[in-house]
């Protein structure tokens, strides 16, 4: 066993939180009061490389390997960078121009992966249905060959950039008799016809995200848009899943670092009985909490990482046991950052609030805990 | 990076599951047993001093990991008998190590290479009657008396003081740390009888006394100025106990799964019911995430040894309250059969409390993880 990473990887970590602080946490704040997305922000992660990490040079990204670009997330999510951006650029480059750079041809990655990977596009996912959440099989959009093109109906909800993506990689039935092996992935850009984007959803955390449901209506997109071939879909959606246990994690890992840091220089500074509440062993027990997540949920998402990058299959087991501990194991240490901070990590002045309400996304997102503890109860 | 033990540490895992399932069967090793305890230790040390286990962390082993490759053999062994884990940590790698550490080449061929063949059962006492060695100074003290130094002192909660061959009495002589060897027939130590307690059944617990104890000179050792002994000691300890939590854990959910895939109920098995296979599922969750975060601080010990403080209390807070949790699980997975004296879980779940209070409790574990990140020390 070897846990050290490269000295490339931690100068890398550094410099990612530098740009982060300087460059988009000062605008984190006003953003999410307004609930409105950061488009600059996320031209900005276009620009120094981080919408693109893990992809091919050809297409304009870095190269990069799964650790790093885990630890790009979990630099984003140390310096600050509210859990709404770090989620869109989750959907955006691993949930959809990831699924584009594995399944669609040479000619579609290079109309749509460029574009992306500088966040001059922006892209999402659509897979979950108000009534498909994780019982995916049971999704009513239909994909209808008609000649040489498709016709989409149905809708979707819970899409993360749904509201403001410029391409979308869309799940759907082809063959609606059947359950998983019925589900085909198609590409639909924006202004399709028939094809539109709900209002955003007003959201209890992650809110600089703009999350909306997605219709379509009799939308017709020409046959090669559909990625691989019918029939694959719903296992293109289970590789995303590798990057939803490592690489979405990892900004949670991070914010854990973050409450942390803040909690401590606040604790220090913050007077009471004539001195600092840190010198209060209930202080130092809540700071010692966050530590003790923010380690132990570290190596859950970088050894899925580094599994992803032996070429290893996915271990469905410890992919949702790192999901599991994260989304559940993560609520005790926001609240205690939030309490540490009193009444003020109640106001949205301190971050503090921001955070906890972010983190409650970590337990629903992306599979339930409890469809993480079907999968493991199944697996065991 | 590599998240993966080799084959060659596998099966040193798999070779001590072997050697000492025999020895562990129906429990024997983890019964309290005055009569036999000192006999079931010896034999597990001879056992394992046929692998390179007593070794591991003390001495470099060709295609080992050291520490590393320690923790994963400690989880093994923890989790097929914890009171003869307990036992041979507390000879190997508190008495061996403060000899392999800090003894000279004479005190190591005298101690350490009987102690490594398994041929003798060490003991190192620290903790005191305030039981607070981490704010109070030890008390313990030696006083030199021409060739010999005179000892006085009490100790409290020894493990194996009833069984030892020689225990390692930690104090100060000469204004500065020692660790005086004694051995069990010494005139002037008093072993108090074994402890009646909670957990660790197997494994003899008792205090000391000692009363103008004199020993040569030869059989004093002095840690190095720069370091804190009592600190490193501690830091051995949570080591174990890290160790120590992992095998509870492990035992406790292997069993609690095995018997919900075998126990049925309603005419299915019952981890069919998600009452139990969550439960299951946050057993493992806890577990899995133990053992990372053990093997990361034990793979940092080895590395980078002054980085590994703060990580190790982390561990040992997590590992040690996760035992506890999952132990406490598989008790009600496992029903009325849970609830049965002397079978592993029952055991386990008694055992798990010793390892939050022990080493440096959970609570001032705690303290000092927040002081660090506070800096306020360490």
């Amino acid at each position: 066993m070897d846990f050290a990473f490269t000295k490339e990887q931690l100068m890398f970590k550094k410099e990612i939180i530098r740009f982060a602080k300087k460059e988009i946490v000062p605008r984190v704040q006003e953003y999410d009061l307004n609930e409105a997305f950061d488009f600059e922000s996320f031209r900005k992660l276009g620009d120094f490389g981080i919408l693109g990490l893990h992809f091919p040079e050809t297409y304009g990204g870095s190269g990069a390997d799964v650790v790093t670009t885990v630890m790009a997330g979990e630099a984003l999510g140390e310096a600050g960078v509210d859990g709404g951006l770090t989620l869109a650029y989750g959907a955006h480059s691993f949930l959809c121009a990831d699924t584009i750079l594995r399944h669609a041809t040479e000619e579609q990655r290079q109309r749509y992966l460029p574009k992306l990977i500088s966040g001059e596009w922006i892209g999402c996912m659509g897979l979950t249905e108000p009534d498909a959440g994780s019982d995916v099989a049971s999704m009513k959009t239909t994909a209808e060959k008609k000649g040489d093109k498709y016709v989409l109906n149905g809708s979707k909800i819970f899409i993360t950039n749904g509201p403001i993506a410029d391409v979308a990689v869309v799940y759907a039935k082809t063959d609606p008799s059947q359950k998983h092996a019925g589900i085909s992935a198609f590409i639909v850009e924006k202004g399709t016809k028939g094809f539109a984007a709900g209002a955003p959803l007003i959201k209890m955390g992650v809110r600089t995200s703009q999350t909306s449901e997605l219709f379509f209506n009799n939308c017709e997109i020409p046959e090669e848009n559909l990625l691989g071939k019918e029939g694959e879909g719903f296992n293109m959606s289970l590789q995303t899943v590798e990057w939803d246990r490592s690489a979405l994690l990892a900004p949670f890992v991070g914010a854990a670092k973050y409450m942390l840091n803040s909690c401590a220089d606040y604790a220090r500074k913050r007077e009471q009985f004539g001195r600092p509440i840190g010198k209060f062993q209930a202080v130092k027990h809540k700071l010692a909490n966050i530590r003790i997540f923010a380690e132990a949920s570290q190596s859950l998402a970088y050894k899925i990482a580094w599994c992803k990058d032996q070429g290893r299959p996915l271990n469905h087991l410890e992919a949702a046991v790192a999901k599991l501990f994260v989304g559940d194991w993560s609520i005790g240490p926001a609240n205690d950052a939030m309490v540490v901070f009193g009444g003020y990590g109640f106001c949205h002045e301190y971050n503090m609030e921001r955070i906890f309400r972010d983190s409650r996304l970590a337990p629903i997102g992306g599979g339930t805990s409890d469809i993480q503890k079907m999968i493991i109860s199944k697996i065991i | 990076m590599n998240y993966d033990f080799s084959e060659k540490e596998f099966t040193l895992f798999v070779d001590i599951n072997e050697k000492m399932a025999g020895l562990a069967a129906n429990g024997q090793l983890d019964r309290k047993d005055p009569a036999h305890n000192k006999e079931n230790i010896k034999q597990a040390l001879k056992q394992l001093a046929q692998t390179p286990y007593l070794k591991l962390g003390l001495q470099p082993v060709d295609g080992y990991q050291g520490q590393l490759s320690w923790m994963g053999a400690a989880e093994t062994l923890a989790a097929v008998s914890p009171s003869a884990y307990l036992a041979v940590e507390a000879s190997t790698r508190l008495f061996g190590r403060a000899v392999n550490e800090w003894g000279d080449s004479n005190q190591k061929s005298k101690w350490l290479t009987p102690l490594l063949e398994g041929n003798l059962i060490g003991a190192l006492a620290i903790s005191e009657e305030t039981l607070n060695i981490e704010n109070d100074p030890l008390t313990a003290q030696g006083e030199r008396q021409g060739e010999s130094v005179a000892i006085n002192g009490a100790k409290q909660y020894v493990i194996n003081a009833p069984i030892a061959d020689w225990i390692a009495v930690a104090g100060t002589c000469d204004d500065a740390y020692a660790l005086f060897l004694i051995e069990k027939e010494a005139s002037g130590l008093t072993v108090e009888p074994a402890m009646e307690t909670l957990g660790y059944d197997g494994t003899p617990i008792s205090g000391i006394r000692l009363e103008d104890c004199r020993i040569p000179n030869e059989q004093v050792i002095f840690p190095p100025a720069d370091i804190d002994m009592a600190e490193a000691i501690r830091m051995w300890e949570n080591q174990i106990l890290l160790g120590a939590g992992l095998g509870l854990s492990k035992a406790a959910y292997e069993t609690a799964r095995d018997h919900a895939k075998s126990h049925r109920s309603g005419g299915k098995p019952i981890i069919a019911y998600q009452e139990v296979g969550f439960k299951l599922a946050d057993m493992l969750t806890l577990f899995q995430t133990s053992q990372l975060l053990a093997y990361r601080t034990a793979w940092t010990a080895e590395t980078s040894p002054k980085e590994a403080g703060e990580l190790l209390l982390c561990a040992k807070v997590f590992c040690a309250e996760s035992a506890e949790q999952v132990c406490s699980e598989a008790l009600k997975i496992l029903g009325g059969n849970g609830y049965i004296t002397g079978n592993s879980v029952e055991r386990a779940y008694r055992c798990a409390k010793y390892v939050q209070i022990a080493g440096t409790s959970t609570e001032i574990g705690r303290v000092k993880i927040g002081d660090a990140a506070l800096g306020y020390r360490n």
